[in-house]
């Protein structure tokens, strides 16, 4: 066990680690992120997004021990009036709701990045996160949505 | 559970490569957390290269550019210097599974990882690089062209770890392109692969091709093609290839389909190539 301290949506959290401990599991568990989701486990799904200093992560694939100071986003963290959340609200871009956290940071990351992106470009940086109730269409309306609200973190 | 170890500068890393009973580095541990999951991963030591400086950057040489082994893939895509320099790098790092593997994967755990179907060895063999190693015993370099021992085997040794990717700069004039072809679906490893760079030196003109996914190690093989136009260069290209096409039947295609599948992607890789030098 070390202590490991990261700061998670503006708040700062010393927690205790194992060596072999995945980030996806401390943010859960000890830090109480449930918007951090597992899916499939290995990098394929994006249920498990978190931005780390401000890029994306698939938390099932990281040591929590790598990230010791890190600036970590998760979805529960983003304010109320989010433009990329409301985008995705006004646009019924959900059903169970599973996987949109990562989408939502998936799309933060995108307009950090490219703020005004093509079809084409949303598809690519998207096309690794999967939703299981294909609600594809309502996710890339909203990712153009948010766009054209100039979301900002 | 393997004991992890987080050296501070690259002595100690050769050092505790070189001590450790069972030492695996730990480059972006994507591919490394997938198989300790599938409990697939025998090593007792991990050596993470994270804490030791000086290993993401990326620096012009005087031949091209010279890319520290801990550099985050999508940095490949994402760099003015790499897209200037090596654009046929930047567009295939582009294309491996998706940006949150990019953030984290290294360009050294990737080549290290030596699956047969990896996407950027295709343009590396093409572009010409030199993979930089180091331990105890000192410091070698290997050509990526030798880098591919055999299926899942590199040219890494025990003790060993990369410390740099060196890629010859594009020459002035050529024109390159790299085509991923998977089955799956549209982010999935590829069923066929190909990487082709055009040059033009000294009045010859050369396709350079890497392949990947259609053997048990990816392939190289460059051909002369001066003289030619657009259909006997494709021809010729086809030609080359196919008996490097040796696929390994599995749950994205069988033998039958991944060599169609390779002679398009042979095919789509120099006819984008061309169209990449008639628009310059
Ligand atoms: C969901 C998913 C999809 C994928 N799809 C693709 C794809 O479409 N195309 C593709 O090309 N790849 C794909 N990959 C594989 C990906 O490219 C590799 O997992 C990644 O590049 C490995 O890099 P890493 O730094 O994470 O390596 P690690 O997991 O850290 O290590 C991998 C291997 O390399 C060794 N190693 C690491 N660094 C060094 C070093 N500096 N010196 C010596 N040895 C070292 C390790 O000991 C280990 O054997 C995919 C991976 C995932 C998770
Ligand atoms: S759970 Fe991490 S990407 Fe699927
Ligand atoms: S909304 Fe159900 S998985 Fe995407």
């Amino acid at each position: 066990m070390r202590m490991l301290n990261l700061t998670v949506n503006g708040r700062v959290h010393d927690v205790p680690v194992d060596d072999n401990e995945l980030l996806l599991d401390v943010l859960r568990t000890k830090v109480g992120c449930t918007s951090v989701r597992e899916g499939c486990g290995v990098g394929a799904c994006g249920a498990c997004t978190v931005l780390v200093d401000g890029r994306s992560v698939s938390s099932c694939l990281a040591l929590a021990v790598r990230h010791d100071g890190a600036e970590i986003v998760t979805a529960d963290g983003l304010p109320g009036d989010d433009a990329v959340v409301e985008a995705f609200v006004e646009c019924g871009a959900m059903q169970c709701g599973y996987c949109i956290p990562g989408f939502v940071l998936m799309t933060h990351e995108l307009l950090a990045e490219n703020p005004q992106p093509d079809a084409e470009q949303i598809a690519a940086h998207l096309e690794g996160n999967i939703c299981r109730c294909g609600t594809y269409p309502e996710i890339c309306a909203a990712v153009t949505s948010a766009a054209a609200r100039g979301a900002r973190l | 559970m393997p004991v992890l170890h987080q050296p501070r500068d690259l002595d100690e890393a050769c050092t505790l490569l070189a001590e450790l009973d069972d030492p695996m580095v730990y480059g972006g541990g994507t591919a490394i957390q997938i198989l300790l999951k599938q409990g697939l991963l025998f090593a007792e030591n991990l050596v993470d290269l994270s804490f030791v400086p000086g290993l993401t950057a990326i620096e012009a040489t005087a031949t091209g550019i010279r890319v520290g082994a801990m550099t985050p893939l999508r940095r490949m895509e994402t760099d003015a210097q790499v897209a200037g320099v090596v654009p046929l790098a930047a567009a295939t790092y582009g294309h491996v599974a998706n940006p949150r593997v990019r953030n984290t994967a290294s360009v050294g755990g990737n080549i290290a990882h030596g699956d047969y179907r990896l996407d950027p060895p295709t343009a590396l063999l093409a572009l010409d690089a030199q993979v930089e190693l180091r331990s105890a015993h000192g410091q070698r370099r290997v050509p990526v062209r030798d880098f591919f021992v055999d299926f899942q085997l590199t040219a890494v040794e025990h003790g060993e770890l990369i410390t740099a990717i060196e890629i010859p700069a594009q020459p002035a004039g050529s024109a390159s392109s790299y085509v991923k072809l998977s089955s799956l679906g549209e982010n999935d490893w590829p069923s066929a692969s190909a990487a082709a760079l055009l040059v033009t030196e000294a009045g010859r003109r050369t396709l350079r091709l890497g392949i990947g996914a259609l053997a048990p190690i990816p392939q190289f093989v460059s051909v002369d093609v001066s003289g030619h136009d657009l259909e006997t260069t494709v021809e010729a290209a086809k030609a080359a290839a196919d008996p490097l096409i040796d696929p390994i039947p599995d749950v994205r295609g069988s033998v039958t389909y991944k060599r169609r599948l390779g002679l398009v992607a042979v095919e789509d890789a120099v006819r984008r190539a061309w169209k990449d030098q008639d628009d310059d």
